[in-house]
């Protein structure tokens, strides 16, 4: 669950002890150590392990300017080189020379709904020149719609004109680079990283990626899908639209001919979660590749924020926390540290409970368990529904506290009854989330089914059809 | 004192409308700051009844919770360069969808009118007095818990690209120590204001008005200077891209943080929109103006309205104790003639703020930003100067450099204000004579 749903957990869970109260009442405001330990976990992960984590690879699909601190970066030509291939740079030159401006027929392939591919050929437009920056010069090449929206701005090119050109970097087929005119990356670079990645874990027992996402003038994000697909066993990459950091879409559709990449990966490989990963604002993230046995073979298994629901996420955290705070508060002559430890412990526990109603789960008693115990599923970590509902019972159970815990009550009424005006709105609507979870869990055996089938592959093999 | 006769009530309210719509749409102006400076330079008693003061400054307060949308969407404009995270509105702007920004405000801004009005009628006269009861002793706690939530769940938003782990740490903890440093300067600032007589003493409620000016006005005003923004040609169309379900999810949320930050004393409606949000989980740059819209209107009026509230009458807010110091209305036919006010008055205001933005969307590039944000950094400086004197110019340069500082370390805007919440901390857990002597102030 979201962040504030954890720290109101913790906040709520020291107004559980009658002594912690009469502190609050007090102006003692140490309590709040158990929200703090309740947020804790969150805490660890994002401000620091996310730093530390390991990275085998990093995918920069739009390298940031360094001083605008959005892509496309500005460089040098003499700076690119073949690694550069599918990154989007702009390059500011002259134009040299213009090698060829005409038209043609381009063939391309493109995916349909239903996961088909389907191979199309269309009539363009094209210009290629070369320019020049004083360090190097580069092939450019327009095709397409890009050829379109290059003329619209530009207009006509002469040779011995100064222009600023933005799209990805290719290698031509004698190995020399070229500049694609383009809004965006292409995406086949990120699918082949991710790929081989895949295939390295499957012999050296774990890869992971950091696949940064895509900033533009403006704080928009260029959005774009990674869909593992085991039973074909590939990896594709789906560009998509420009998007605000809400989400969304303000239209930069790409054309269909670099929309997607794909890659294929030798090895066998399973997604444990459902859905495809999808980049666009904040940051991108890390996915773990790791070899594992599944059904009695050797595959590869993802894990989403390898960084993410580790032991900060186990009830063992939580005891750690307990004797922590009672260890400093009881030092520093806090009266109340044991119930301060408690709340503290239950708040980080409440934490770790609340997590697991959702999709990652977590490995609970470690050094005792040593595998990750898979979620509730319950509804995803951003669901309102589910936020919602943890946070409105907690409000109800800070309320119905300090009403039983002051002399007289100011709400006079009994605390059954009380509990009950207040938490309603939370019974509701955890009951509506159970309905649309019993739904959800379907869909999503039809999937996890389809995502782990490894059955689907080996017949693909063995007539050939990979 | 008897209520006014009805004809003067609607009079005075709707000077109060025309006054606030006329200077609400100025950016860096705040309805609380002019009200003031109307009272300290013509009084009320003579010109208006005293009894009249209220329902006037409801419907001022009502205009500026309807019109203020146009300073935010149209005169807080971002270089397109600018390397700080964008506001939803301001992103509109850049995509020539301002007006559709402040539709979507509009929106948000009459659900939370119906609700606020709904709510005083029929939930809060009974609900608030009792919960308020069994919580108000707790406001420290609720309070301290919002900042240290707040500096816990800053989103580092530059630590992914750094190459080592060191770099990274380094990269996302600038913004977080920032942030820190930024409240904490902003509660010194705020704390040498309220506790010192730095200030004259006269100056009563608009003693903190400078640091406010500076904290969010001013460096708003000068970072359009500096930015110099392009002024993009705006599309004046009748059309917004939303959903019926995002519009419902942000009255609630919108209506919750509005409620939190009327009720309770010195949580903003910036904070309650933080609470609010992060507990419904919001998402969508329509979702967020449609809740700021609702969000804004409860915070302001609602926190008026707890005023003339027979059963509780709760102090919230500079303009009710601006208000309150002239004269608290007692009776509930002054409650329900207040409801009515509200209506009346968003009803005016709507109008006045979807024709003003229509014909600001036609007109955008005709008068640059840059030279209306010069006209009105003069006035914020004249402003300053007739409230607090020489010394409320130099409180406003220094919490115009916080403000600044807040934007250049690109961190949350809410930090500078440590300049209220820190003192008032210290204040309510009774630390104010140790923190005048750490200081060296006593």
């Amino acid at each position: 669950m979201r962040g504030f749903t954890h720290y109101i957990s913790g906040l709520a869970a020291a107004t559980f002890f009658a002594a912690l109260v009469g502190d609050l009442r007090l102006g003692i405001l140490i309590p709040v150590i158990a929200a703090a330990a309740a947020y804790f976990p969150d805490f660890v992960d994002f401000k620091f392990g996310k730093f530390f984590a390991r990275r085998d690879y990093e995918i920069d699909p739009a390298p940031w300017d360094e001083k605008k601190h959005y892509a496309p970066k500005l460089v040098k030509i003499s700076e690119l080189s073949e690694k550069n291939r599918y990154q989007f740079f702009a390059v500011e030159g002259k134009v040299e020379e213009i090698l060829v401006q005409g038209s043609g027929k381009l063939t391309y392939k493109v995916l349909r709904e239903d996961g088909t591919e389907e191979t199309v050929t269309d009539s363009y437009n094209t210009i290629v020149f070369t320019l020049n920056d004083g360090t190097g010069k580069i092939t450019v090449e327009a095709f397409g719609d890009d050829y379109e929206f290059f003329e619209e701005e530009f207009g006509k090119i002469e040779e011995g004109r100064e222009m600023l050109v933005f799209g990805y970097v290719d290698v031509d087929e004698d190995g020399s680079l070229k500049l694609v005119v383009s809004d965006a990356p292409h995406p086949q670079g990120i699918a082949e990283t991710i790929a081989r990645a895949i295939e390295e874990a499957y012999r050296e027992g774990e890869r992971i990626v950091k696949i940064h996402n895509i900033r533009l003038p403006g704080d928009v994000y260029r959005q774009f899908f990674v869909h593992l697909d085991p039973p074909k066993r590939e990896v594709r990459v789906e560009m998509g639209p420009i998007v605000t950091p809400g989400g969304v879409a303000i239209g930069g559709d790409v054309p269909e001919y670099r929309k997607y990449g794909i890659a294929k990966v030798n090895v066998p490989f399973i997604k444990t979660y459902p859905k495809p990963t999808r980049v666009d604002s904040f940051s991108g993230p890390e996915i773990a590749f790791r070899r594992a046995t599944f059904k009695g073979k050797t595959v590869v298994k993802d894990r989403f924020l390898p960084w993410h629901h580790g032991f900060s996420h186990s009830l063992t955290m939580g005891i750690i926390i307990g004797l922590v705070v009672f260890a400093f508060f009881k030092l520093i002559g806090y009266e109340h540290a044991t119930e301060l430890a408690l709340a503290s412990m239950i708040g980080q526990w409440l934490h770790v409970f609340e997590d697991q109603l959702g999709f990652m789960g977590s490995n609970l008693l470690p050094p005792i368990t040593k595998d990750v115990i898979p979620g509730l599923k319950l509804g995803e970590s951003g669901s309102g529904l589910t936020n919602f509902s943890t946070a409105w019972l907690m409000i109800a159970f800070m309320i119905w506290n300090f009403n039983r815990f002051t002399d007289p009550r100011p709400i006079p009424i009994s605390d059954a009854k009380l509990l009950l005006y207040l938490i309603w709105p939370s019974i509701i609507g955890f009951g509506i989330a159970i309905i649309r979870s019993i739904r959800m869990r379907k869909e999503l055996k039809e999937l996890m089914d389809y995502y782990t089938n490894l059955e689907a592959f080996e017949e693909l093999e063995e007539v050939g059809g990979i | 004192m008897a209520m006014v006769p009805l004809s003067d009530l609607l009079l005075w309210s709707f000077a109060g409308v025309l006054f606030g719509s006329l200077i609400s749409w100025i950016p860096g102006f705040h309805i609380f700051n002019i009200m003031a400076l109307l009272v300290a330079v013509f009084g009320v008693g003579e010109l208006m009844p005293v009894q009249a003061f209220p329902f006037f400054a409801i419907g001022a307060i009502v205009a500026y919770a309807f019109v203020s949308a146009i300073s935010s969407v149209y005169f807080s404009v971002a270089d397109e360069s600018a390397v700080f995270l964008l506001f939803p509105t301001q992103r509109y702007l850049l995509l020539g969808r301002g007006h559709e920004a402040v539709l979507l405000y509009l929106i948000g801004a009459v659900a939370g009118t119906l609700v606020l009005v709904l709510g005083a009628l029929f939930i809060f006269p009974k609900v608030l007095p009792p919960i308020y009861q069994a919580t108000s002793p707790y406001i420290t706690y609720f309070l301290v818990a919002i900042v240290l939530f707040m500096f816990m769940s800053e989103w580092p938003k530059e630590g992914d690209r750094g190459k080592t782990p060191a770099e990274r740490l380094w990269l996302a903890w600038r913004q977080i120590l920032g942030g820190i440093l930024v409240f904490f300067i902003s509660g010194i600032l705020g704390f040498i204001v309220m506790n010192t007589n730095l200030l004259p003493t006269t100056s009563a409620y608009t003693r903190l008005t400078p640091m406010f000016i500076g904290f969010f006005g001013m460096s708003w005003v000068l970072l359009n200077i500096l930015s110099n923004p392009p002024m993009l040609e705006q599309v004046p169309e009748d059309r917004v891209e939303s959903s019926i379900y995002n519009a419902l999810k942000a009255t609630f949320g919108g209506a919750l943080g509005g409620t939190i930050a009327a009720v309770y004393p010195i949580i903003t409606g910036g904070m309650g929109a933080l609470v609010a949000g992060h507990m419904t989980s919001q998402r969508g740059d329509d979702a967020f103006i449609i809740s700021q819209g609702v969000n804004r209107v409860i915070y302001y009026v609602g926190a008026f309205t707890r005023l003339f509230l027979p059963n509780l009458r709760l102090t919230r807010g500079a303009a009710a104790w601006l208000v309150s110091s002239v004269y608290t209305p007692k009776s509930y036919s002054e409650y329900l003639a207040a409801m009515g006010v509200i209506l009346l008055s968003a009803g005016i205001s709507f109008l006045f703020t979807y024709y003003l933005s229509k014909f600001i969307a036609r007109s955008f590039n005709v008068l640059h930003i840059k030279k209306l944000s010069y006209i009105v950094a003069v006035v914020l400086v004249v402003i300053s100067y007739l409230l607090t004197g020489p010394m409320g110019v130099v409180v406003l340069f220094v919490s115009t450099a916080i403000g600044m500082m807040a934007a250049a370390f690109n961190t949350r805007r809410s930090y500078c204000l440590g300049g209220l919440v820190l003192p008032v901390l210290i204040s309510m857990t009774g630390n104010t004579g140790y923190f005048m002597h750490l200081l060296g102030l006593g």
